[in-house]
């Protein structure tokens, strides 16, 4: 089910009405949640919902076999094997089976061998990565006794598949939603308006900005099998980072707004990322709940910072390069996540040589930069294919000197406005949040861009296009 | 903060701002179209197939049979009102070809042969194949939300100017992306190749009639005539796959005749050029004769039938909603005539 669909809407009427009801007790309105939510995913395919239900079992179990105080280390460690090869199990199968199968066959191909393999075709079942990733930070969190298992299986199940954050994130930890669930929510007066307000604003990003405005420019641009000129290069791939963005920030923006209104507080998972002053910024501001996720997880535990600088940067590579591989099963995703790594080493060397003060312009100017480099690592992202990157890149550098002219004047003055409103959006939002601005506005002027909002969301109403992450 | 006083302007503000733009499109469409010809339009009509018996009618083909095959007047007719499934721009064979392979279904299935799209391809990404080929994918494929949402946004389209959003991004869609998309600046990258805009109205079970406006304003139905002419007359027009297509069909054909199905062939009208060019480049003998010799099914040529014949179509390719009534009417009477229609009246 979508955020920007009919049917969601009549399911999250249904649901408050539920909620808020006094017929259900709170043991009662969880349980509700709980099936609203098997509801919400098993609208898009019924069958794939045993998927959240082995992946809770076993997390469930693991969980608690791992919290008894007599178990061996050996023993421990087996169980969190267990929920980990599950959970990659699964990622590994329906995610990258066909990208592994294809690679296996290129690899014995180039040895020599003749071998061909049918495609295996599988169904990607929608977030996966996102609803694995978040059980496993619960076992893991357990078996490093960090936290203490849920304290009823009800609780649990709805950690791993309470609705506004399902799909698409943010990746909450356990501590800081399952706690919420041990006693009786009710969203305030206060809170309800204001999550009705980041639902309309979320829907904005998404439907009007996202994908009215945005989607076609990138969409038309990375499908051209020519050669461009460096402006339509660029306006195409301005398009795309402002496509993503409002894409993903728009869902992350809904389902923060989904849960306030039930009561429930998810965490931030966007902090205007397109002004940050370098990329260790970058990753503090965008996609919060990952970028936190793989320093926790992954980089860490690879050592970190801990046994010396070279270590560090092979720490930082691995992970950035599995970040990559986590938002899509091709190898452009990993050069993205290559690419990444790379401006994450280079920036650490950089600082250890240079320090700039960062005062007004040199701040503008090296959060364009990073933006820049930014908007060079979303090539790689966005083509299907790197002789799309390649050429696309070789447009917007100059490289090709007779490129077909694809935009007319309007969707280049189009792209450049939305681009250029975003990075000022986000330079002046930088220190400050969505909630802090609205506070000091006048409550006729904050209405005023709310109807703005709704309105617009309603004349673009569209075909409900999909959201961008929920394929990874 | 006070987000409820914020709340209720919103609310309030925004519902003036929607009545405001509904009175705006209401008082400059062109047509009275508020039904989207979608893919989940087009879905609801293919799942009823399962619900079909042997006595009744589908009909396929492209969108001379969408405008000129009036369901009223088939089903006043003969009793029972057949069910549409052509599709506009499309080659009727891969849906001829999901009927045949994915259902069960043993009754009648009327084929439209407009020549230029019969015969143009079996090349999966050829847009006379791919798009009716993606309204097939989608009725396989589609989900619990997406037929939820169709179902509830029935009662809104057939309420609402503003929510007519066109699959395809037409000419005359009012959605924010359409409207934006339309505009444009200076003569860079500018797409010339004319537009036909929207000249039928569909209803909910996909009966369509010409507007009012192509058939009765000359100017409206000139610049559909352009369009017709930049599509014939193009550099980029694909010659025909005339044994490819056919060969296809008639492999499906023997797989639905051997399990007791019936075709009916039918050609339409055409006039002015169009009719010109048809003949030119896919004569009669090439593109209907040798057609309804190999597949020894009932057919229908326009020019065979003085009821069929002699109509005028106000940009070329199409009928009039009155003149698609009375072409309805006689071919059903023909078929009953012959014996390939049986009446339940």
């Amino acid at each position: 089910m979508l955020f920007n669909s009919l049917t969601f809407f009549v399911f999250l009427a249904v649901v408050l009405a539920l909620y808020y009801s006094n017929i259900l007790n709170w043991t009662n309105k969880k349980r509700m949640l709980l099936l609203a939510s098997y509801v919400f995913y098993g609208f898009w395919n019924p069958p794939l919902v045993i998927l959240l239900w082995i992946s809770t079992v076993v997390d469930w179990t693991a969980a608690k076999q791992l919290f008894k105080p007599d178990m061996s280390a050996g023993r421990r460690k087996a169980w969190l094997m267990l929920s980990l090869c599950v959970n990659l199990g699964f990622l590994a199968f329906f995610k990258y089976g066909d990208f592994l199968l294809e690679n296996f066959v290129s690899l014995v191909n180039v040895l020599g061998m003749e071998f061909q393999a049918q495609p295996m075709d599988i169904i990607l079942p929608m977030g996966i990565s996102f609803y694995t990733f978040q059980t496993m930070s619960y076992t893991i969190d357990v078996y490093k006794r960090e936290i203490e298992p849920a304290r009823t299986f009800l609780d649990f199940a709805l950690y791993v598949t309470f609705f506004p954050q399902l799909v698409a994130g943010p990746i909450v930890r356990a501590k800081n939603l399952i706690t919420q669930f041990y006693e009786e929510k009710r969203a305030t007066a206060e809170q309800f308006y204001w999550g009705g307000f980041l639902l309309t604003l979320g829907l904005f990003q998404k439907v009007v900005l996202a994908d009215s405005l945005l989607s076609g420019t990138a969409d038309y641009v990375f499908e051209q099998k020519e050669v461009l000129t460096t402006i339509d290069a660029w306006a195409g791939t301005l398009a795309f980072s402002g496509q993503i963005f409002f894409d993903f920030a728009g869902y992350s923006t809904c389902a923060i707004g989904i849960a306030l209104m039930l009561g429930i507080i998810l965490p931030d998972n966007f902090r205007y990322p397109y002004a940050s002053i370098g990329f260790s910024d970058l990753w503090r501001r965008w996609h919060i709940s990952l970028s936190s996720w793989l320093r926790d997880y992954l980089y860490i535990p690879l050592g970190g910072n801990r046994h010396g600088i070279t270590r560090m940067y092979v720490a930082l590579m691995l992970t950035m390069l599995l970040g990559g591989l986590w938002h899509g099963a091709a190898w452009t995703f990993v050069i993205w996540g290559a690419l990444h790594g790379l401006y994450l080493v280079l920036e650490r060397i950089f600082k250890k040589f240079i320090s700039i003060k960062i005062g007004t312009v040199t701040g503008i100017a090296l959060a364009l930069l990073t933006y820049f480099l930014v908007n060079i690592s979303w090539v790689f992202f966005r083509a299907r294919e790197f002789s799309t990157a390649k050429q696309l890149l070789g447009s917007m550098f100059f490289m090709d000197t007779d490129g077909k002219e694809l935009l007319n004047y309007f969707e280049i003055f189009k792209v450049g406005i939305i681009i250029l409103g975003l990075f000022i959006c986000h330079w002046i939002m930088r220190n400050t949040s969505v909630k802090d601005v609205a506070q000091k506005q006048n409550p006729l002027v904050l209405g005023v861009f709310w109807a703005v909002m709704v309105f617009l969301i309603c004349i673009a109403q569209g075909t409900g296009e999909q959201f961008i992450y929920f394929q990874f | 903060m006070n987000l409820k006083k914020s709340f209720l302007l919103a609310i309030s503000l925004a519902l003036i701002f929607l009545a405001a733009w509904e009175i705006y499109l209401r008082s400059t469409m062109k047509s009275v179209m508020v039904i989207d010809d979608n893919q989940h339009l087009w879905a609801v009509q293919r799942h009823r197939v399962q619900d079909l018996t042997k006595d009744d009618v589908i009909l396929t083909g492209s969108s001379r049979v969408l405008f000129n095959v009036q369901l009223d007047v088939w089903e006043q007719k003969v009793g029972r009102r057949p069910l549409q499934l052509a599709n506009v721009g499309s080659s009727p064979l891969p849906v001829f070809h999901d009927l045949v392979n994915n259902t069960d279904f043993s009754g009648t299935i009327l084929v439209g042969v407009s020549p230029g799209l019969f015969f143009s391809t079996t090349f999966p990404q050829a847009m006379p194949w791919e798009w009716p080929q993606s309204r097939v994918d989608h009725y396989h494929n589609r989900t619990y939300a997406q037929r939820s949402n169709h179902w509830l946004s029935m009662p809104l389209q057939k309420s609402f100017y503003f929510i007519s959003a066109e699959e395809d991004s037409g000419d005359d869609s009012v959605d924010l992306k359409a409207i934006v998309d339309r505009q444009t600046w200076g003569t860079r990258a500018i797409d010339s190749f004319p537009t036909t805009g929207n000249f039928g109205d569909i209803e909910a079970d996909r009966n369509l009639r010409m507007t009012q406006l192509c058939a009765t304003d000359t100017a409206n139905a000139r610049t559909i005539k352009n369009f017709w002419m930049a599509i014939m007359g193009g550099e980029s027009s694909r010659p025909p796959d005339i044994n490819g297509t056919t060969n296809f069909f008639l492999q499906d054909l023997e797989k639905f005749t051997a399990r007791g199905g019936r075709i009916i062939l039918l050609r339409s009208p055409s006039t002015g050029p169009i009719r010109a060019k048809e003949n030119e480049r896919l004569p009669r003998t090439i593109a209907w004769d040798s057609l309804v010799i190999k597949t020894k099914a009932p057919a229908y040529h326009f020019e065979d039938y003085p009821g069929l014949s002699g109509f005028d179509c106000p940009e070329w390719s199409h009928l009039s909603g009155p003149d698609a009534d009375r072409f309805t009417a006689a071919l059903v009477d023909q078929m009953i005539a012959d014996g390939v229609l049986q009446t339940n009246k």
